[in-house]
């Protein structure tokens, strides 16, 4: 009897000391390293014979925010890594030509590659998209399909300044429930060939479970980081169909009191 | 018809005047289900317990417990207007959670009369809590097997039948009983349609169907030491909640225990009790059945709950003056429930309701029971726990990053301490008065509970990880006036709260339950306070005839003195009971005041009208030989009157006139 007693005593005390394992209890993802898989959309030569090959993450390109990558090589096959590397993104509908945002490559020892982002604002069923890449001056072209986004991850307004502006989502690795850090990019439409980062917002974020329509609690507005990036957080409860609310202002002026991007997992 | 007998045993148990039963207090009744035992003055005996009654149903005949009712199925205990996060419910001392974020599963909903010895009610701390809580709590004791019985072979088989929603119930027991062992099954099955409120109201979703089984196994190692093995399960299933906006598709539970049991009344230790268990829910909420209109989106709701425990206690007799009783309880209870909506377009949504949350309870429970003379006893008590909440998958943690920030995980230390005394003025008259401060610690839902819907004030409520345990000051005093014709016994407590826990409005929050009012978070009100008084009556002028009255109030407020929800006004049940011939003829009457002082633009609660409603029943035994048949007709609610409670949700009317007859044979 008293055995069963003491067993129980120990087994009592285990119960608990055998929970002090977990002593890291933060949320925090545990970081894996990350295997990326390149795919090669195409390679040309300049006419100053550089071998310029372009990568991207995925295989479908989709409209938003997309990474980009080139190599740039000698005719030896030896790696130029010193070279200016300019994305020259076209739209081409046939009545009318337009570019879009872009983030210019800069040089990747890390990954041995120039990394840039292009913004493909529409998608190939409005016209023909190519991407020209300028290297040292001299440019190659490659041909683009773009594929529809599931949801609206890219879009352009006009505010009431009367300029029409882009505005992006800048896609995470994934959508957890609970907080996210979220961000954003705003770019100028100064021209249809030119559309700079615009640093001079303000937001305010309200999110919206849209088949719902309920918000969320505690959110963060995104406030600039440079560069036309905004970073701020969103709380999505739960999963499905989201849609982040942004009022826009400048200079202390709302120019626009609702656009949205739309977010699904 | 035997609602007599547990109101005379309630009536009586309790008082015990004779103190050579050292366990029996003025805060703690046992409410025996299926044991004949003479207690006190000859004529508080159970003749037949009718185990074809719903536990619910038994429940709410023992005084300071109301009933919150959801459906006609499941309903939850309150004691004294204390919800259930406040008390500790217990079967046979193990700790069970209900699996349902909604509450639809309180853990008296998986044991039947049938399965039970008796129902122990505390009503605050005393020597058998089993875990830290401001007002005491149900322990639903398991009948065991019995060696060494009168008959090797001994049982009962039932059935009953009920008009108001042509409700069936069939029951049955077996017990198998050796010289040094013992094997008991025993089975119930229930199954009812929608019922009938007053004027022949068709309330819908108010069916149910269930079976439990019960098994107990008894092994005599020795004189001294007993094994017992037990397991219950109970499976419910198509239960309808009409006050919820879902039912319930199943509702399962799977309880199995080892104990061990030592008795030796020459030892200083002369009785150890121990005992390891396991218990299982599996919970799914189901709006599938509803009109579709009345469904905006369809959603599963399932939830689970896991609880893992031991017990190890016994009783030290210092001297025959003195009595010290000592348990160490521990038990790990883990908590998963997720929602899952269904958008006419769109993708689904998925959330977890309570994010995998677990809590470890380990805790000393230790009180000495002082006799002064024949007159006076005093006992003295306490515990101390130590309780660990935490988060245990990554998802759990992400969704709570939704509205908290910090470490999940809490630990508390926690204690309660009491002091009871009770003297003895003269022959008939005893005199009691207790003091006890006692903490809880916030429930799992309370924590970490994330959008859970309250029907009654049309809120999500958030948990809360930060609160802080809620701590009482309760104080009893009461008296008891017994003789041979006459028991009386009357009370009056209160409970001063500090840190009470309840839901306060976030204005700016969104809320996500289509139709909901708003966003309630939990909170820590300074203080809040609870008063109420008690009185039962029993008189015998002759042995065929007796008179009960049973009679409770209570009374609570907040820090801003704003009624409480859920606090039963004056409610009182009389009966006259009169033996005729072999047959027991019974009539009832319960009285409900009406409940006005209540916070509608707070707690959401409304004015609840009173009402009153009359029942009479006829109960005989025949012998037939060694074996007797037992045969019951009432008829409830004579009047068909139409009325409910005040804790009845969303003031659904309760049952009509229902004519109920059962027949049970045993043998």
């Amino acid at each position: 009897m008293k055995n069963i007693f003491l067993a129980m005593f120990i087994a009592s005390i285990s119960l608990v000391s055998c929970k002090k394992e977990e002593l890291n209890p933060n949320p925090t993802v545990p970081v894996v390293p990350v295997i990326v898989n390149y795919t090669t959309l195409g390679t040309d030569t300049t006419a100053n014979n550089e071998i310029v090959t372009l990568y991207s993450l995925t295989s479908e390109i989709k409209t938003g925010y997309n990474k980009t990558f080139i190599t740039v090589k000698d005719l030896s096959g030896i790696a130029i890594t010193n070279a200016t590397v300019v994305f020259e993104p076209l739209m081409d509908m046939g009545m009318m030509q337009h570019a879009s945002p872009v983030e210019n490559p800069i040089y990747n020892s890390d990954i041995e590659k120039y990394e840039g982002v292009v913004i493909y604002t529409m998608s190939s069923l409005s016209g023909v998209w190519t991407l020209g890449v300028n290297v040292n001056g001299s440019s190659v072209s490659f041909g683009i399909t773009v594929l529809e986004s599931p949801t609206q991850v890219v879009r352009s307004f006009t505010g009431t300044d009367g300029e029409i502006y882009i505005i992006t989502l800048v896609p995470p690795s994934t959508w957890n429930v609970g907080m996210n850090e979220l961000e954003i990019m705003i770019n100028k439409k100064t021209s249809m060939m030119s559309f700079p980062a615009d640093n001079d917002f303000t937001a305010v974020l309200t999110p919206e479970m849209v088949s719902m329509a309920h918000g969320s609690p505690n959110n963060i507005s995104p406030v600039l980081v440079g560069n036309g990036h905004y970073k701020g957080t969103v709380n999505l409860t739960m999963t499905g169909d989201w849609r982040l609310h942004l009022e826009l202002s400048k200079a202390g002026v709302v120019i626009n009191t609702d656009t949205y991007l739309d977010i699904l997992f | 018809m035997d609602n007599q007998n547990i109101l005379i045993v309630i009536s009586f148990l309790f008082s015990g005047f004779s103190f050579a039963q050292e366990d029996s207090t003025s805060q703690k009744k046992e409410i025996l289900i299926q044991e004949v035992r003479i207690i006190g003055v000859k004529f508080n005996e159970i003749k037949t317990p009718d185990l074809q009654q719903q536990t619910d149903k038994v429940l709410s005949e023992i005084s300071g417990v109301t009933l919150i009712k959801r459906g006609n199925y499941a309903q939850e205990p309150t004691i004294r207007g204390l919800n259930s996060g406040q008390l500790s419910s217990t079967l046979d001392g193990m700790h069970i959670f209900g699996a349902c974020t909604d509450r639809m599963d309180p853990i008296s909903s998986y044991v039947e009369p049938n399965n039970l010895n008796s129902i122990q009610l505390n009503l605050g701390p005393t020597e058998e809590q089993s875990t830290t809580q401001v007002g005491g709590g149900l322990n639903f004791k398991l009948l065991k097997a019995i060696p060494n019985a009168e008959k090797l072979f001994s049982g009962r088989i039932g059935a009953g039948f009920e008009t108001n929603a042509l409700a069936i119930q069939s029951l049955g027991s077996l017990q198998y009983s050796r010289k040094k062992w013992a094997l008991s099954v025993n089975g119930i099955f229930r199954k009812a349609n929608n019922y009938y409120a007053g004027n022949r109201e068709q309330i819908l979703f108010s069916q149910y169907e269930k079976y439990n089984v019960g098994g107990s196994f008894t092994a005599l190692l020795d004189s001294f030491n007993i094994i017992h093995v037990d397991y219950l399960q109970d499976n419910g299933k198509d239960i309808g909640y009409p006050a919820l906006t879902m039912d319930v598709s199943f509702a399962n539970a799977k309880i199995i225990s080892i104990g061990h049991e030592y008795k030796k009344d020459s030892n200083r230790i002369y009785k150890m009790e121990s005992k390891v268990y396991l218990n299982f829910i599996d919970h799914a909420m189901d709006d599938t059945k509803r009109p579709p209109e009345t469904v905006p989106m369809h959603m599963d709701m399932p939830g689970t709950s896991r609880t893992v425990g031991f017990y190890s206690g016994g009783k030290l007799r210092v001297s025959h003056k003195q009595f010290i009783q000592f348990k160490i309880t521990g038990f790990q209870n883990d908590l998963h429930a997720e929602m899952t909506m269904y958008p006419p377009i769109g993708k689904e949504m998925f959330m977890l309701t309570i994010p995998d949350a677990r809590r470890s309870v380990i805790g000393l429970s230790v009180s000495d029971k002082l006799y002064f003379g024949s007159n006076i006893n005093l006992s003295i008590g306490g515990r101390f726990e130590f309780v660990k909440s935490e988060i245990t998958t990554l998802l759990g943690r992400q969704t709570l990053t939704s509205f908290y920030s910090g470490n999940p995980t809490k630990t508390n230390l926690l204690y309660n301490i009491f002091i009871q005394f009770e003297e003895k003025l003269g022959k008939k008259t005893m005199l009691y008065f207790g003091i006890s401060k006692a903490l809880r610690n916030p429930t799992l839902q309370e924590m970490y509970g994330f959008y859970l819907y309250n029907r009654v004030d049309g809120h999500d409520y958030l948990g809360n990880p930060m609160l802080k345990p809620e701590s009482s000051w309760n104080g009893n005093l009461g008296m008891k006036y017994k003789t041979s014709k006459w028991n009386l016994n009357g009370q009056i407590y209160s409970y001063f709260f500090k840190d009470y826990i309840a839901g306060r409005v976030l204005a700016d929050y969104s809320v996500m339950t289509i139709g909901g009012k708003g966003v309630k978070k939990y909170v820590n009100l300074s203080s809040a306070i609870l008063y109420g008084a008690e009185f039962t009556l029993a008189w015998k002028p002759i042995s065929k005839l007796s008179i009960q009255s049973m009679n409770s109030v209570s009374y609570a407020k907040d820090n801003d003195e704003d009624a409480l929800p859920f606090i039963p006004p004056f409610k009182s049940v009389n009966a006259i009971s009169y033996d005729l011939k072999e047959t027991n003829i019974k009539l009832e009457s319960i009285i409900g005041a009406q409940q006005k002082h209540v916070s509608t633009e707070k707690y959401g609660e409304k004015f609840t009208p009173s009402f009153y409603v009359f029942n009479i029943r006829a109960a005989r035994k025949f012998k037939l030989g060694k074996t007797n048949l037992n045969c019951s007709l009432s008829i409830e609610n004579i009047l068909d009157a139409v009325y409910y409670e005040h804790l009845d949700v969303m003031k659904i009317n309760r049952q009509g006139r229902n004519i109920i007859a059962h027949l049970t044979y045993n043998f």
